[in-house]
C-alpha cells in the first residue's frame, strides 16, 4: 500500500511549503485595505483628485468661493488655507488614519482618508 | 538521479499549481463580495449628501442616485426657510401678514406632521421660532458671529410663536400668530431620507444608505452584512463609536460643533432653546437611534432636537416623550450618558470614553 505520502520527496515538501507562504503572505498584505495610504479630494460632486500621502505636496482645489489650498506632509493632510469664512475645515487640523473626513462646505471641497474604517458612513 | 529529480519537480509544480489555484478561486470570492458599491456625493440642503448603493448594476445605481438627488434639491427648493421665492418663504410671509395662504397637499401634511411632533416634544421642537434662528445670524449659509439685542430676544420669546397657531383647512392657511416663522430646518433633511428610502423600497434596490448631513437611514445590507455607521467625536476628527444599522434603522445626532460661532470664548450652536430664546448650552451632542417604520428619518432629524435642549437634567424624559428608546448625550465634559437599549449596540472606538450611568 503506497500512500501518497511515500511518494513525495523532500523538495516537494519544500514547495509545498513555499506555496502555502507565499498564499498566507498574499492574504496578509493583499486581503486588508491597510492604513491610510491615500487621500481623496473632492470637488463639488466630482472625484478631483488621489493623491498618496507618502508625499510632500500642495493641491489647490478650486470651489464656488475660489481656490482651498490643501497640504500633505509627513503621511498627513489638512485644509491649510481656504477662502471661507468660518473656516472650520482648516480648525479641523491633519487627518491621518483611514476613513478621516474634512469637509468645506462653503467651498464645496472635501477630503477623506482612504483604507478600512470599520463603517460605511458618519452620522454627524 | 535525473528522472528522481524529474519526477520530484514535476510533482513539486503540480502542487504549487493547486495551492495557487486555490488561492485564486479565493481571491475571485473576496472580489465578488467586494465590488458592487456605488457611492456618490453631493452638495443639498446647503450640507453634504452621501447616497451609497450597493448590489445594483452600475448604470441602475447611478440612475436612482440621480433621481434621490433631483428628489432632495425639489425638496430644498420648495422648503428653504430663508430663500425668496420658496413656497416656505411665500407661506412665511402669508403668515406674518395675517393672510391665509395656499398650501400645496406635502406641505400641508408637512406642516400638520411638525405640529404634532412639536406638541409631543412640549414645545422643545419648534418650528415656529424662524426669527428667533434668524435673530441668531443662522439662517445664512455663511453665518457671522452675532449678538442680538436681548430686547428682540424677548420680545419674539414673549410673542410665544408656536405650531399649535398654524390652521389649515383644506389647501388653506393662516396663522393666528403673526410672529410664527417655519424654519424646517429640523425637520427637512429626515423627511427627506424618509422620502429617498421608499424610493428604494419600491425600486426593490438591495441595499442602500443614504446620509443627508449626518442624518442617515439603511435600506436593505450591504450583501451578507448589515450597513455601519461611525458616530462622529464631538470634539476630534473621527468617531466616538460605531454600531450595525440594520435594514430600516436611521440614525441622527445634533451637534454643538457643526453649525456654531464662538464670541469672547463662548460657543453658540445653531440649536434655540424657545424657552429662552437663546441657543441651547450644557451638551454636546445628543445621538437617536430610531427603528423602522414610515417616519424613521423623520425622527432622527426631530427627535435629538428636545433632548439637546432640555440638557443633562432632562434629556431621557425628553427623549421617552418622542418615543426614542435608544438614545445618547455627551454632555459639556464629554461624559457620555446612555439609554440601556442603546449600550449593548454601540462598540466605542474612542478611548478614554467615560460613561454616565
Amino acid at each position: 500500500m503506497s500512500s501518497w505520502k511515500n511518494s513525495l520527496l523532500p523538495g516537494d515538501w519544500l514547495t509545498l511549503l513555499a506555496g502555502g507562504v507565499l498564499v498566507a503572505w498574499l492574504f496578509a498584505t493583499l486581503w486588508h485595505a491597510g492604513p491610510a495610504g491615500k487621500v481623496r479630494i473632492r470637488a463639488g460632486d466630482a472625484v478631483f483628485a488621489i493623491h498618496s500621502l507618502d508625499q510632500e505636496r500642495v493641491i489647490e482645489v478650486p470651489g464656488p468661493l475660489g481656490v482651498s489650498r490643501i497640504v500633505i506632509h509627513d503621511h498627513r493632510v489638512r485644509f491649510a488655507a481656504s477662502p471661507c469664512r468660518n473656516q472650520y475645515c482648516v480648525h479641523q487640523g491633519w487627518l491621518a488614519r483611514a476613513g478621516q473626513v474634512a469637509v468645506c462646505l462653503p467651498n464645496r471641497v472635501s477630503i477623506e482618508l482612504s483604507g478600512e474604517k470599520g463603517y460605511d458612513s458618519l452620522n454627524y | 538521479m535525473p528522472r528522481r529529480v524529474m519526477a520530484s519537480l514535476v510533482s513539486g509544480l503540480r502542487w504549487l499549481f493547486h495551492w495557487h489555484l486555490a488561492g485564486l478561486l479565493l481571491f475571485a470570492l473576496a472580489g465578488c463580495g467586494r465590488a458592487p458599491l456605488h457611492q456618490s456625493q453631493a452638495y443639498v440642503f446647503g450640507t453634504l449628501v452621501d447616497v451609497s448603493i450597493y448590489g445594483e448594476p452600475e448604470h441602475r445605481a447611478r440612475a436612482l442616485e440621480n433621481r434621490i438627488l433631483q428628489e432632495f434639491q425639489r425638496l430644498h427648493d420648495s422648503l428653504h426657510a430663508w430663500k425668496a421665492g420658496s413656497e416656505l418663504d411665500r407661506v412665511n410671509t402669508a403668515f406674518a401678514a395675517g393672510k391665509s395662504v395656499d398650501l400645496s397637499p406635502e406641505l400641508a401634511a408637512i406642516l400638520t406632521d411638525a405640529t404634532a411632533l412639536s406638541e409631543r416634544s412640549g414645545g422643545l421642537f419648534n418650528p415656529a421660532i424662524g426669527h428667533l434662528i434668524a435673530l441668531w445670524g443662522f439662517q445664512r449659509d455663511e453665518f457671522v458671529p452675532v449678538r442680538p439685542d436681548p430686547a428682540m430676544v424677548q420680545r419674539w420669546v414673549s410673542a410665544n410663536p408656536r405650531m399649535a397657531d398654524i390652521v389649515i383647512t383644506g389647501r388653506r392657511a393662516f396663522s393666528r400668530n403673526p410672529a410664527v416663522r417655519i424654519d424646517l430646518g429640523g425637520y427637512a433633511k429626515g423627511y427627506a431620507l424618509d422620502r429617498a428610502a421608499h424610493m428604494l423600497r419600491r425600486e426593490k434596490v438591495h441595499g442602500a444608505l443614504i446620509n443627508i448631513g449626518g442624518n442617515i437611514i439603511a435600506v436593505g445590507r450591504h450583501g451578507d452584512r448589515s450597513w455601519r455607521v461611525g458616530i462622529q467625536h464631538p470634539r476630534r476628527p473621527g468617531p466616538l463609536a460605531t454600531l450595525e444599522l440594520p435594514d430600516g434603522w436611521a440614525i441622527g445626532t445634533s451637534g454643538d460643533y457643526q453649525r456654531f460661532f464662538e464670541l469672547d470664548g463662548q460657543r453658540y450652536c445653531h440649536l434655540i432653546d424657545p424657552r429662552s430664546g437663546r441657543p441651547a448650552t450644557g451638551v454636546q451632542a445628543v445621538t437617536v437611534l430610531i427603528p423602522p417604520g414610515p417616519q424613521a428619518g423623520t425622527l432622527s432629524d426631530v427627535a435629538s432636537k428636545p433632548p439637546f435642549i432640555a440638557g443633562v437634567a432632562g434629556w431621557r424624559a425628553a427623549a421617552a416623550a418622542m418615543g426614542v428608546r435608544h438614545a445618547m448625550l455627551v454632555d459639556a465634559a464629554g461624559r457620555i450618558h446612555l439609554t440601556p437599549a442603546l449600550r449593548p449596540l454601540l462598540h466605542f472606538v474612542s478611548q478614554d470614553v467615560q460613561l454616565e450611568e
